[in-house]
């Protein structure tokens, strides 16, 4: 399987990166900022910034960058863990005998990032949120490749995931990203951007799940590299600039 | 009790922004008022209990109308606590 697409534009969210300018600093010096909060959109609603935690920000910083204003892109989500560690507060406030917050259940859940986003913009396209386990990010290029090829003209794609609390063994994994981090990305067939295939590889490799391989593509995405081969054992993926 | 109700109901639900004083005891809560949604009803009687040690049944009780307003919700959990 071969597929070529254009990449319309992009943008991403760390804590110290939030354009392209700092994405290209970053690929040097490869650090990131201790403790920030992304900057929110004037577009939230003051009542529904309060339920944002601080992956949802940076998703909502990285997105807003990319939609139209018409809101017509379908959206593609991927987040290998999501708000797990919302998840994990909740399991261990049940261990102790203490009552589960109903606002921490209903933001734990795997959409519960891209139903606020669907609230906040009054978004009623079609939007998917994939949890592609090993996988990587490449299942989110199928979903986003395959609704390209049915008829939509463009589509989001948004990757997200933070650092997993100590209580989950990060090794033999290889889960654990050094940072939490939101890719947004706009892809189409045709038009003006940066030209790009994406293929099946044959390689055996061990790049980590999405938390490390969103990084591996905004390193290849600031930088002169002209292919990257992205793998966790299973399967392994390959994109090219054309 | 007013309050301190307001209080409760600016750390439970994290409204950051608004303080004591600008929450009206007879204004609506929910939707027009406050702005607030079915998810902040539940935490809020989560937090009633907590506190209060006063239940809200759901099955038994106007919810409606307990819910309706500071004040409606003070003379409830007042009236409730004997």
């Amino acid at each position: 399987m071969t597929v070529d697409f254009v990449l319309r534009s992009w943008n991403a969210w760390a804590p110290g990166m939030s354009c392209h300018q700092d994405w290209r600093k970053w690929h040097e010096h490869q650090t990131f900022a201790q403790e920030e909060k992304a900057a929110l959109p004037a577009t939230v609603p003051k009542i529904l910034q309060r339920r944002l935690s601080p992956l949802g920000r940076a998703v909502f910083h990285a997105a807003d960058a990319c939609i139209d204003s018409d809101k017509s892109l379908p959206i593609v989500f991927s987040s290998a863990h999501g708000e797990v560690n919302k998840s994990l507060e909740m399991l261990k406030s049940m261990q102790k005998g203490e009552d589960v917050s109903p606002t921490a259940f209903s933001l734990s859940v795997h959409n519960a990032i891209s139903g606020l986003f669907s609230i906040a913009y009054d978004y009623h396209q079609e939007i998917t949120v994939i949890a592609p386990a090993q996988d990587g990010i490449a299942p989110a290029f199928i979903e986003a490749l395959g609704l390209l090829q049915e008829h939509y003209s463009e589509v989001l794609m948004v990757f997200y995931d933070e650092p997993l609390s100590d209580f989950y063994p990060s090794l033999p994994f290889a889960l654990n990203a050094p940072a939490m981090c939101a890719l947004a990305l706009k892809v189409s067939l045709t038009g003006s951007g940066l030209p790009l295939q994406f293929n099946r590889s044959s390689a055996n490799r061990d790049d980590g799940e999405q938390a490390l391989q969103i990084l591996s593509f905004i390193r290849f995405l600031v930088a002169d590299d002209k292919a990257l081969v992205l793998g966790n054992h299973r399967h392994s993926w390959e994109w090219h600039k054309k | 009790m007013e309050n301190e109700l307001k209080q409760l109901i600016i750390d439970t639900l994290d409204l950051e922004d608004i303080s004591v004083d600008d929450i009206d005891s007879q204004a609506p809560l929910f939707n027009d008022g406050l702005g607030l949604d079915s998810i902040d009803a539940l935490e809020l009687g989560l937090a009633i209990r907590k506190k209060y040690d006063v239940k809200i049944d759901v099955d038994k009780e106007d919810v409606v109308k307990i819910f309706s307003s500071v004040s409606t919700l003070a003379e409830y959990i007042q009236a409730a606590r004997g």
